[in-house]
């Protein structure tokens, strides 16, 4: 009895800091990787799917610039610019953040309660749980549309451009990774929520064309309530349109920020109103 | 933090309720329609007013039927909810107050759903653990050591919770559980759906990790098997109030004077059972009574077993 | 058959489905906004060409086509391809083979409760306003009569493509990777993304012989009248392609998920 006594009033009070995430983080991966290795069938079958997908979206978009050479100022080359964009700043959400797609499954079955016994923070557990490789294909994809687009339209390729590019793709990022946590996290409320993560997943497909299409009230909701319009357009104006970036593109890094913070919180208020009704 | 005495106990609960408002649904299809336009809620007080303390090393079980009130108190003694009312302390912290500091020291079973990463081999969830509740070399080197002499380790190791059988993964999530070396470890249904060899095996681990390692286990369950062969102290909760709270012993002798009559009549092969007070009902009369309808094959009169009793008190 | 069995699942369905009144709110909602990004989009691409009609098809047109087409995706889709790979690795499904009803039928009666409660929630409100705000563009005639038939296979053909991608889950565990194939041919081969009319010849020759035109194009086709559905010569055999695609798909669909079965009960699932 006094042994564990002791042993209980000595146990240090853990402080788990970003370092300590991260490390975990890391090994998952590390883990998770190997053990797809193992299992080969699964990941062709994944990586073909991942493939079809970009197929189809590239024909639908060659379909379009077929019958339409230009929209709304925008010519061929520029649009791809776009597109390739998109596709890139897409990476990340199928990657790290893919676990979301199972979190209404889990919420109705009940089994979701199981992540909240852990001594570290519920989002970041369910979300490590899976790591999806087949994403990569699809930024193999953007890149190549990206490069090529870029050559096109005869852009610079400056240490200034690159360093853009790379803090306006994960800006880009944080927007659609902000999306999906708000889509995927309805489900706690609201029980057949499930559509809600299809029809926001299908919004990505418009990411690729210029925001400028919208007017009115769509116009706002477009910009900062459901806001594709920041996942390919204003990021990448900061390098279409040198010499005219609006403010909301240099703008954007700051509400990527805030857009992904407001969403982990909406996902957290969820997993509280979980534990109260929850089985 | 404050330190305590040594006597003092893992778990306090004091008068602790907790109310839930929930959805009157309405039959039929017409209810449905009804319920798209209006709804009516009404307020459930899923556990009222209990009190419990549990000491450290005890293995209680806490029973009731489905849903008088025992996955509201775990869940509130594990710090996910936070009571209506009343106070609980858990070894020595406020479980919803300070949450993560409270699931260091637990650990959850539930004996249906895995906690384990269902793609990895068991050996680097462990690891994975290990990091994640910041468990010493030396201590995880240990407690891998204590394993081994309890259980077979070597086949599950290396395998992949996905391809274990039922057991191996309840094994695997009891092991998983205690890998902290937690104050308490809370128990659900361990022992679902396994077989009598499993189960056994089940039950001698959880004895064995209990008297190395002084660990609280708290178990619910509707298997008496496991009530039988772990626990000391049972609590039994109903409609979300305490109903009963003392040693098996005392079960037993506060229902001694019950007998289980088993009877097989001529021409049937099963035994016919009835549970007899004999401070009321004779046992001979009882015979005698059964004797001027039916012959009677064989006799056995037998102490009540706990399964029985926990029936008595349920039906109250 | 026993009528009355499918009925009660039928009517389980619906009640099920009223139940997620939320749910339905939001779908709605979000089908309105999903809209009217296909709503700016469009406009733009036909301010940007210049004319009033390409392929045929005037900007209003394009609309209807593309919003019928959403109310109906919303109306059709299923999600038995997770549904049964959820099942399929949780072993439910060796209850429900044991039902004394078979698979395929049990799970298409199961759906057609949501089915019904989808059609009266989302398609028909939306057709209402559509036709309200087009003021005559669609015409209301015998065509809706032709248009609920070819609804009702379409729903048919759905079901069977939905069912055999479904039973490839009891070889793989693959589930993402063969919906996501599926999804993504049926979107773009049906006609729900981007109307037929616009894809160059020689893919539309290849579309038009596939089975997913019969999900989504056709009964849009008959509905608003195009490619001379108005006449009866043109309608009969885009009710027959449909109709062979049904009993094609049925039968392929029957013959391949017997011979799973057959696969996994040996195995021992």
């Amino acid at each position: 009895m006094n042994e564990k006594n002791n042993l209980t009033n000595q146990m240090p009070i853990h402080k788990r800091g970003l370092k300590f995430y991260a490390s975990i983080y890391k090994k998952i991966i590390i883990q998770d990787i190997k053990s797809k290795m193992s299992y080969r069938a699964d990941f062709i079958i994944s990586t073909v799917g991942m493939v079809m997908t970009n197929l189809a979206g590239f024909l639908t978009f060659m379909i379009l610039f077929h019958n339409f050479p230009t929209i709304n100022g925008w010519d061929y080359h520029h649009m791809l610019f776009l597109y390739g964009f998109s596709l890139v700043a897409l990476t990340p959400v199928q990657c790290f953040f893919d676990n979301n797609w199972n979190l209404r499954f889990q919420v109705q079955s009940g089994d979701f309660i199981k992540y909240c016994f852990r001594p570290i923070n519920v989002f970041f557990y369910f979300i490590s749980e899976v790591f999806d490789v087949k994403g990569l294909g699809q930024l193999a994809f953007g890149l190549g549309t990206l490069g090529y687009a870029w050559h096109k339209i005869g852009l610079p390729v400056t240490a200034l451009n690159i360093g853009k590019t790379i803090v306006f793709l994960i800006t880009a990022s944080l927007f659609m990774i902000a999306i999906m946590n708000f889509a995927a996290a309805t489900c706690f409320w609201i029980i057949g929520s499930g559509y809600v993560m299809v029809i926001m997943f299908r919004f990505k497909d418009f990411a690729r064309y210029p925001a400028s299409i919208f007017s009115g009230i769509f116009k706002i909701i477009f910009t900062f309530i459901i806001p594709i319009a920041f996942v390919a357009y204003y990021p990448s104006l900061v390098l279409l349109t040198p010499d005219k970036v609006p403010v909301l593109s240099w703008l954007s890094p700051l509400f990527g920020v805030l857009f992904f913070y407001l969403s982990y919180r909406f996902w957290m208020l969820g997993v509280r109103k979980y534990d109260f009704t929850g089985s | 933090m404050s330190k305590q005495a040594s006597n003092e106990p893992a778990i306090v609960m004091e008068h602790v309720s907790k109310n839930f408002k929930v959805l009157n649904r309405r039959e039929g299809l017409s209810g449905s329609i009804k319920d798209l336009f209006s709804r009516d809620y009404k307020t459930l007080q899923a556990v009222s007013d209990v009190s419990l303390t549990v000491g450290r090393g005890e293995i209680i079980g806490y029973l009731g039927p489905n849903g008088a009130g025992k996955s509201t108190t775990i869940k509130m003694i594990t710090g996910v909810l936070e009571p209506s009312e009343g106070k609980i302390m858990v070894n020595g912290v406020v479980p919803y107050q300070n949450r993560t500091r409270n699931s260091e020291q637990i650990g959850v079973v539930f004996g249906q759903r895995s906690q384990l990463w269902w793609s990895l081999p068991l050996i680097e969830s462990f690891n994975l653990l290990r990091d994640i509740y910041l468990v010493e070399e030396k201590e995880y080197k240990d407690m891998l050591e204590l394993y081994r002499s309890l259980v077979d380790l070597e086949p599950i190791l290396h395998k992949p919770v996905r391809q274990m059988s039922l057991g191996q993964r309840t094994l695997s999530d009891i092991l998983a559980a205690f890998l902290h070396n937690p104050a308490i470890v809370f128990l659900d249904e361990p022992t679902i759906g396994l077989d009598v060899a499993m189960k056994s095996k089940i039950r001698d681990l959880i004895l064995g990790l209990n008297a190395q390692k002084k660990t609280t286990v708290i178990l619910t369950t509707h298997d008496m098997g496991d009530v039988d062969a772990l626990c000391k102290r049972v609590v039994i909760i109903d409609k979300g109030k305490k109903i009963y709270d003392n040693d098996m012993d005392h079960l037993k002798t506060f229902f001694g004077s019950y007998r289980t009559l088993r009877m097989r009549l001529d021409g049937e092969d099963e035994w016919t059972e009835r549970v007899i007070d004999e401070n009321k009902t004779d046992v001979m009369k009882e015979i005698e009574k059964t004797q001027k309808e039916h012959k009677i094959k064989d006799i056995q009169v037998q102490e009540i077993s706990t399964e029985e009793i926990i029936k008595k008190i349920y039906e109250g | 058959m026993n009528l009355k069995r499918f009925a009660a699942l039928t009517k389980a369905g619906i009640q099920e489905s009223l139940q997620y009144r939320l749910g339905t709110a939001v779908t709605l909602f979000s089908n309105l906004i999903y809209l009217a990004l296909v709503y700016f989009l469009w406009k733009a691409i036909y301010a940007s060409s210049g004319k009033d009609v390409v392929r045929g098809m005037t900007f209003e047109d394009t609309m209807i086509y593309l919003i019928l087409a959403t109310a109906l995706f919303n109306f059709l889709e299923q999600f038995i391809v997770w549904d049964m790979s959820r099942s399929i690795q949780s072993g439910k499904i060796i209850l429900d083979l044991l039902k004394p009803m078979k698979y395929r039928i049990y799970t298409f009666w199961s759906y057609s409760g949501a089915h019904v409660v989808q059609f009266f929630l989302t398609f028909t409100p939306t057709f209402i306003i559509v036709c309200l705000l087009t003021g005559g563009a669609i015409h209301i005639g015998v065509n809706l009569l032709f248009f609920v038939l070819s609804t009702v296979l379409a729903l048919v053909v759905n079901f069977n493509i939905e069912m055999l991608v479904a039973t490839l889950c009891l070889y793989t565990e693959s589930t993402w990777g063969i919906n996501i194939v599926k999804e993504t041919i049926v979107l773009l081969l049906s006609g729900v993304s981007i109307p037929l009319a616009f894809f160059p010849e020689t893919i539309r020759g290849i579309v038009s012989i596939l089975p997913f035109r019969a999900v989504y194009d056709i009964p849009l086709t008959i509905l608003l009248q195009k490619n001379g559905a108005d006449q009866l010569s043109g309608l009969l055999p885009m009710l027959g392609m449909q109709l062979c695609w049904v009993v094609i798909l049925t039968i392929a669909g029957n013959l391949f998920f017997n011979h799973a079965v057959r696969k996994i009960t040996v195995n021992g699932g």
